[in-house]
Protein backbone atom coordinates (compact mmCIF):
# COMPACT_ATOMS: atom_id res chain seq x y z
CA UNK A 1 0.00 0.00 0.00
CA UNK A 2 1.38 3.38 -0.98
CA UNK A 3 0.88 6.66 0.83
CA UNK A 4 -1.95 7.85 -1.41
CA UNK A 5 -3.88 4.67 -0.87
CA UNK A 6 -3.36 4.86 2.87
CA UNK A 7 -4.58 8.43 3.11
CA UNK A 8 -7.60 7.67 0.90
CA UNK A 9 -8.42 4.74 3.15
CA UNK A 10 -8.06 6.87 6.28
CA UNK A 11 -10.30 9.59 4.88
CA UNK A 12 -12.96 7.19 3.69
CA UNK A 13 -13.06 5.44 7.06
CA UNK A 14 -13.39 8.85 8.73
CA UNK A 15 -16.24 9.70 6.36
CA UNK A 16 -17.98 6.44 7.21
CA UNK A 17 -17.68 7.16 10.93
CA UNK A 18 -18.86 10.75 10.43
CA UNK A 19 -21.86 9.65 8.38
CA UNK A 20 -22.89 6.91 10.82
CA UNK A 21 -22.43 9.14 13.85
CA UNK A 22 -24.57 11.92 12.41
CA UNK A 23 -27.23 9.57 11.15
CA UNK A 24 -27.55 8.04 14.62
CA UNK A 25 -27.39 11.36 16.44
CA UNK A 26 -29.83 13.24 14.18
CA UNK A 27 -32.04 10.22 13.64
CA UNK A 28 -31.99 10.46 9.84
CA UNK A 29 -34.82 8.49 8.30
CA UNK A 30 -33.44 5.05 7.29
CA UNK A 31 -34.89 5.46 3.79
CA UNK A 32 -32.48 8.36 3.22
CA UNK A 33 -29.71 7.15 5.52
CA UNK A 34 -29.20 3.92 3.53
CA UNK A 35 -27.99 5.92 0.53
CA UNK A 36 -25.31 7.64 2.59
CA UNK A 37 -24.24 4.51 4.46
CA UNK A 38 -23.89 2.59 1.20
CA UNK A 39 -21.98 5.49 -0.34
CA UNK A 40 -19.54 5.66 2.59
CA UNK A 41 -19.04 1.87 2.61
CA UNK A 42 -18.45 2.01 -1.16
CA UNK A 43 -15.73 4.59 -0.62
CA UNK A 44 -13.96 2.37 1.91
CA UNK A 45 -14.18 -0.64 -0.39
CA UNK A 46 -12.78 1.30 -3.33
CA UNK A 47 -9.86 2.62 -1.32
CA UNK A 48 -9.12 -0.93 -0.11
CA UNK A 49 -9.38 -2.46 -3.59
CA UNK A 50 -8.51 0.18 -6.21
CA UNK A 51 -8.38 -2.65 -8.79
CA UNK A 52 -12.17 -2.33 -8.97
CA UNK A 53 -11.83 1.16 -10.46
CA UNK A 54 -9.23 -0.06 -12.93
CA UNK A 55 -11.56 -2.84 -14.03
CA UNK A 56 -14.56 -0.54 -14.39
CA UNK A 57 -12.49 1.98 -16.36
CA UNK A 58 -11.39 -0.77 -18.77
CA UNK A 59 -14.96 -2.05 -19.07
CA UNK A 60 -16.26 1.41 -19.93
CA UNK A 61 -13.33 2.07 -22.24
CA UNK A 62 -12.08 5.05 -20.22
CA UNK A 63 -8.31 5.51 -20.43
CA UNK A 64 -7.59 7.11 -17.05
CA UNK A 65 -9.00 5.65 -13.86
CA UNK A 66 -9.58 9.06 -12.27
CA UNK A 67 -11.90 9.98 -15.15
CA UNK A 68 -13.90 6.83 -14.51
CA UNK A 69 -14.24 7.82 -10.85
CA UNK A 70 -15.37 11.34 -11.83
CA UNK A 71 -17.88 10.06 -14.38
CA UNK A 72 -19.46 7.59 -11.99
CA UNK A 73 -19.62 9.88 -8.98
CA UNK A 74 -21.00 12.81 -10.99
CA UNK A 75 -23.65 10.55 -12.46
CA UNK A 76 -24.62 9.25 -9.01
CA UNK A 77 -24.74 12.76 -7.56
CA UNK A 78 -26.87 13.88 -10.51
CA UNK A 79 -29.36 11.11 -9.81
CA UNK A 80 -29.37 11.90 -6.11
CA UNK A 81 -30.05 15.63 -6.66
CA UNK A 82 -32.81 14.89 -9.10
CA UNK A 83 -34.44 12.60 -6.58
CA UNK A 84 -34.18 15.38 -3.99
CA UNK A 85 -35.95 17.79 -6.35
CA UNK A 86 -38.75 15.29 -6.77
CA UNK A 87 -39.05 14.95 -3.00
CA UNK A 88 -39.02 18.72 -2.50
CA UNK A 89 -41.82 19.30 -4.94
CA UNK A 90 -43.79 16.50 -3.32
CA UNK A 91 -43.24 18.28 0.00
CA UNK A 92 -44.34 21.61 -1.47
CA UNK A 93 -47.52 19.92 -2.51
CA UNK A 94 -47.99 18.52 0.99
CA UNK A 95 -47.43 21.97 2.50
CA UNK A 96 -50.15 23.44 0.28
CA UNK A 97 -52.56 20.68 1.30
CA UNK A 98 -51.77 20.94 5.00
CA UNK A 99 -52.04 24.69 4.78
CA UNK A 100 -55.47 24.35 3.27
CA UNK A 101 -56.62 21.90 5.93
CA UNK A 102 -55.40 24.12 8.77
CA UNK A 103 -56.86 27.27 7.24
CA UNK A 104 -60.27 25.73 6.67
CA UNK A 105 -60.34 24.32 10.22
CA UNK A 106 -59.46 27.76 11.55
CA UNK A 107 -62.26 29.28 9.52
CA UNK A 108 -64.77 26.74 10.81
CA UNK A 109 -63.60 27.28 14.39
CA UNK A 110 -63.96 31.05 14.06
CA UNK A 111 -67.45 30.64 12.67
CA UNK A 112 -68.40 28.37 15.56
CA UNK A 113 -66.98 30.79 18.10
CA UNK A 114 -68.87 33.67 16.55
CA UNK A 115 -72.07 31.66 16.51
CA UNK A 116 -71.51 30.72 20.17
CA UNK A 117 -71.05 34.35 21.16
CA UNK A 118 -74.37 35.31 19.63
CA UNK B 1 -75.48 28.27 -10.27
CA UNK B 2 -73.47 28.26 -7.03
CA UNK B 3 -70.67 30.72 -7.72
CA UNK B 4 -67.63 31.50 -5.63
CA UNK B 5 -65.20 34.36 -6.18
CA UNK B 6 -61.63 33.53 -5.15
CA UNK B 7 -59.42 36.46 -4.19
CA UNK B 8 -55.79 35.59 -3.45
CA UNK B 9 -54.14 38.26 -1.30
CA UNK B 10 -50.55 38.73 -0.29
CA UNK B 11 -49.73 42.06 1.36
CA UNK B 12 -52.74 43.81 -0.14
CA UNK B 13 -53.70 46.04 2.79
CA UNK B 14 -54.25 48.99 0.45
CA UNK B 15 -56.59 47.22 -1.93
CA UNK B 16 -58.31 44.36 -0.24
CA UNK B 17 -61.12 46.32 1.38
CA UNK B 18 -62.10 48.01 -1.89
CA UNK B 19 -61.96 44.72 -3.78
CA UNK B 20 -64.13 42.85 -1.30
CA UNK B 21 -66.68 45.66 -0.92
CA UNK B 22 -66.91 45.75 -4.70
CA UNK B 23 -67.66 42.01 -4.80
CA UNK B 24 -70.15 42.22 -1.93
CA UNK B 25 -72.11 44.91 -3.77
CA UNK B 26 -72.95 42.33 -6.38
CA UNK B 27 -73.83 39.71 -3.78
CA UNK B 28 -71.47 36.92 -4.85
CA UNK B 29 -70.10 34.35 -2.42
CA UNK B 30 -66.40 35.08 -2.06
CA UNK B 31 -63.36 33.87 -0.20
CA UNK B 32 -60.19 35.86 0.37
CA UNK B 33 -57.11 33.69 0.74
CA UNK B 34 -54.47 35.42 2.77
CA UNK B 35 -51.10 33.95 1.80
CA UNK B 36 -49.46 34.64 5.17
CA UNK B 37 -49.25 38.39 4.54
CA UNK B 38 -46.70 40.31 6.57
CA UNK B 39 -48.69 43.55 6.60
CA UNK B 40 -52.08 44.28 8.15
CA UNK B 41 -54.11 42.33 5.56
CA UNK B 42 -55.08 39.69 8.13
CA UNK B 43 -56.19 42.33 10.65
CA UNK B 44 -58.38 44.05 8.06
CA UNK B 45 -59.97 40.74 7.09
CA UNK B 46 -60.70 39.86 10.73
CA UNK B 47 -62.01 43.27 11.70
CA UNK B 48 -64.30 43.62 8.74
CA UNK B 49 -65.51 40.06 9.17
CA UNK B 50 -64.79 39.16 5.55
CA UNK B 51 -64.96 35.49 4.66
CA UNK B 52 -61.34 34.38 4.42
CA UNK B 53 -58.76 31.63 4.85
CA UNK B 54 -55.50 32.43 6.60
CA UNK B 55 -52.58 30.30 5.48
CA UNK B 56 -49.93 29.73 8.13
CA UNK B 57 -47.07 29.34 5.65
CA UNK B 58 -46.53 31.41 2.53
CA UNK B 59 -47.06 29.21 -0.54
CA UNK B 60 -46.96 31.65 -3.46
CA UNK B 61 -49.60 32.49 -6.04
CA UNK B 62 -49.81 29.06 -7.63
CA UNK B 63 -50.39 27.44 -4.24
CA UNK B 64 -52.89 30.04 -3.08
CA UNK B 65 -55.16 29.71 -6.07
CA UNK B 66 -55.10 25.95 -5.66
CA UNK B 67 -56.13 26.32 -2.02
CA UNK B 68 -59.06 28.37 -3.33
CA UNK B 69 -60.03 25.68 -5.84
CA UNK B 70 -59.87 23.05 -3.10
CA UNK B 71 -62.15 25.15 -0.92
CA UNK B 72 -64.61 25.56 -3.78
CA UNK B 73 -64.47 21.85 -4.57
CA UNK B 74 -65.04 20.80 -0.93
CA UNK B 75 -67.91 23.23 -0.50
CA UNK B 76 -69.75 22.11 -3.60
CA UNK B 77 -69.42 25.17 -5.80
CA UNK B 78 -69.98 24.55 -9.48
CA UNK B 79 -68.51 27.80 -10.76
CA UNK B 80 -65.41 29.59 -9.56
CA UNK B 81 -64.27 33.06 -10.53
CA UNK B 82 -60.60 33.73 -9.94
CA UNK B 83 -59.70 37.41 -9.68
CA UNK B 84 -56.67 39.31 -8.41
CA UNK B 85 -56.52 40.89 -4.98
CA UNK B 86 -55.21 44.19 -6.31
CA UNK B 87 -58.39 45.67 -7.71
CA UNK B 88 -57.56 45.10 -11.39
CA UNK B 89 -60.72 43.18 -12.03
CA UNK B 90 -63.95 45.10 -11.40
CA UNK B 91 -66.82 43.01 -10.04
CA UNK B 92 -69.29 44.22 -12.68
CA UNK B 93 -67.38 42.09 -15.24
CA UNK B 94 -67.96 38.85 -13.33
CA UNK B 95 -71.51 38.32 -14.48
CA UNK B 96 -70.52 37.95 -18.14
CA UNK B 97 -68.06 35.19 -17.18
CA UNK B 98 -70.66 33.32 -15.10
CA UNK B 99 -73.11 33.49 -18.02
CA UNK B 100 -70.66 31.68 -20.29
CA UNK B 101 -70.19 28.92 -17.68
CA UNK B 102 -73.97 28.63 -17.55
CA UNK B 103 -73.91 28.30 -21.35
CA UNK B 104 -71.85 25.14 -20.91
CA UNK B 105 -68.27 26.29 -21.23
CA UNK B 106 -65.74 24.76 -18.81
CA UNK B 107 -63.20 27.53 -18.73
CA UNK B 108 -63.80 31.19 -19.50
CA UNK B 109 -61.00 33.73 -19.71
CA UNK B 110 -61.70 37.39 -19.10
CA UNK B 111 -59.52 38.82 -21.81
CA UNK B 112 -58.26 42.30 -22.44
CA UNK B 113 -57.63 41.76 -26.12
CA UNK B 114 -60.49 39.96 -27.86
CA UNK B 115 -61.91 43.05 -29.50
CA UNK B 116 -59.25 45.51 -28.47
CA UNK B 117 -55.73 45.78 -29.83
CA UNK B 118 -52.72 44.64 -27.90
CA UNK B 119 -50.26 47.48 -27.27
CA UNK B 120 -46.57 47.15 -28.16
CA UNK B 121 -44.86 47.02 -24.79
CA UNK B 122 -42.23 44.68 -23.37
CA UNK B 123 -44.87 42.90 -21.33
CA UNK B 124 -47.11 42.42 -24.35
CA UNK B 125 -44.18 41.01 -26.28
CA UNK B 126 -44.11 38.29 -23.64
CA UNK B 127 -47.84 37.84 -24.05
CA UNK B 128 -47.47 37.49 -27.85
CA UNK B 129 -44.73 34.91 -27.42
CA UNK B 130 -46.95 32.84 -25.11
CA UNK B 131 -49.86 33.14 -27.60
CA UNK B 132 -47.60 31.85 -30.34
CA UNK B 133 -46.39 28.89 -28.25
CA UNK B 134 -49.93 27.95 -27.27
CA UNK B 135 -50.94 28.18 -30.94
CA UNK B 136 -48.09 25.85 -31.93
CA UNK B 137 -48.82 23.44 -29.10
CA UNK B 138 -52.60 23.28 -29.27
CA UNK B 139 -53.53 24.82 -32.60
CA UNK B 140 -55.91 27.22 -30.87
CA UNK B 141 -55.75 30.99 -30.94
CA UNK B 142 -55.78 32.81 -27.63
CA UNK B 143 -55.57 36.54 -27.09
CA UNK B 144 -54.72 37.07 -23.45
CA UNK B 145 -53.00 34.01 -21.94
CA UNK B 146 -51.75 35.85 -18.84
CA UNK B 147 -55.13 37.18 -17.77
CA UNK B 148 -55.73 36.48 -14.08
CA UNK B 149 -59.50 36.79 -14.41
CA UNK B 150 -60.93 33.37 -15.11
CA UNK B 151 -64.10 31.42 -14.57
CA UNK B 152 -63.95 27.66 -14.01
CA UNK B 153 -66.70 25.14 -14.35
CA UNK B 154 -67.20 22.12 -12.13
CA UNK B 155 -64.92 19.71 -14.01
CA UNK B 156 -62.03 22.15 -14.17
CA UNK B 157 -62.36 22.95 -10.45
CA UNK B 158 -61.93 19.26 -9.63
CA UNK B 159 -58.97 19.02 -12.01
CA UNK B 160 -57.19 22.13 -10.67
CA UNK B 161 -57.75 21.36 -7.01
CA UNK B 162 -55.78 18.14 -7.24
CA UNK B 163 -53.07 18.75 -9.80
CA UNK B 164 -49.78 20.48 -9.19
CA UNK B 165 -48.38 20.83 -12.64
CA UNK B 166 -49.85 24.16 -13.64
CA UNK B 167 -47.92 26.99 -12.31
CA UNK B 168 -49.68 30.06 -13.64
CA UNK B 169 -52.37 31.12 -16.09
CA UNK B 170 -50.69 30.48 -19.46
CA UNK B 171 -49.71 26.87 -18.85
CA UNK B 172 -53.02 26.21 -17.11
CA UNK B 173 -54.76 27.50 -20.23
CA UNK B 174 -52.54 25.29 -22.38
CA UNK B 175 -53.42 22.25 -20.26
CA UNK B 176 -57.12 23.12 -20.49
CA UNK B 177 -56.98 23.37 -24.28
CA UNK B 178 -55.00 20.14 -24.51
CA UNK B 179 -57.48 18.29 -22.31
CA UNK B 180 -60.37 19.11 -24.60
CA UNK B 181 -62.37 21.32 -22.25
CA UNK B 182 -64.66 23.90 -23.80
CA UNK B 183 -62.90 27.23 -23.58
CA UNK B 184 -64.15 30.73 -24.29
CA UNK B 185 -62.40 34.06 -24.16
CA UNK B 186 -64.54 37.14 -23.66
CA UNK B 187 -63.66 40.81 -23.65
CA UNK B 188 -63.61 42.42 -20.21
CA UNK B 189 -62.65 45.83 -18.98
CA UNK B 190 -59.68 45.85 -16.59
CA UNK B 191 -58.22 48.60 -14.48
CA UNK B 192 -54.65 49.33 -13.47
CA UNK B 193 -53.43 48.03 -10.15
CA UNK B 194 -54.92 50.33 -7.51
CA UNK B 195 -52.03 50.37 -5.03
CA UNK B 196 -49.31 48.26 -3.44
CA UNK B 197 -46.69 46.33 -5.35
CA UNK B 198 -46.94 43.83 -8.14
CA UNK B 199 -45.01 40.58 -8.20
CA UNK B 200 -43.54 41.67 -11.53
CA UNK B 201 -41.83 44.82 -10.28
CA UNK B 202 -38.74 42.65 -9.94
CA UNK B 203 -37.37 42.01 -13.46
CA UNK B 204 -35.78 38.72 -12.43
CA UNK B 205 -39.15 37.43 -11.38
CA UNK B 206 -40.60 38.39 -14.77
CA UNK B 207 -37.81 36.50 -16.49
CA UNK B 208 -38.26 33.50 -14.21
CA UNK B 209 -41.99 33.59 -14.91
CA UNK B 210 -41.47 33.68 -18.69
CA UNK B 211 -38.90 30.87 -18.69
CA UNK B 212 -41.06 28.70 -16.44
CA UNK B 213 -44.12 29.29 -18.63
CA UNK B 214 -42.30 28.64 -21.89
CA UNK B 215 -40.77 25.40 -20.61
CA UNK B 216 -44.05 24.31 -19.09
CA UNK B 217 -46.01 24.92 -22.28
CA UNK B 218 -43.36 23.27 -24.46
CA UNK B 219 -42.44 20.24 -22.39
CA UNK B 220 -44.84 19.63 -19.53
CA UNK B 221 -48.39 20.15 -20.75
CA UNK B 222 -49.45 17.22 -22.90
Amino acid sequence: MNNLQLSLLAVSVLVLIFVLRNIIKNRMNIGYAMVWIMWAIGMVIISLFPQIVAKVARLLGIQTQSNAVFLITIFLLYCLTFYLYLRISRHNEDIVNLNYEIASLRKKLEELENAGRK
Amino acid sequence: MKTLVIIPAFNEEENIEKVVENIKEFGYDYIVINDHSTDSTEKILDEKGYSHLDLCVNVGLAGVTRVGFKYAHDNGYDCVINIDGDGQHPADQIDSLVKEIENGFDYVVGSRFVSEKKPFTARMFGSRLLCLLIKIKTGKTVFDPTSGMRALGEKVIADFSSSMNYWAEPDALCHILKSGYKVKEIQVKMMDRQGGQSYFVNPFKSIKYMIAEILSILFVQW
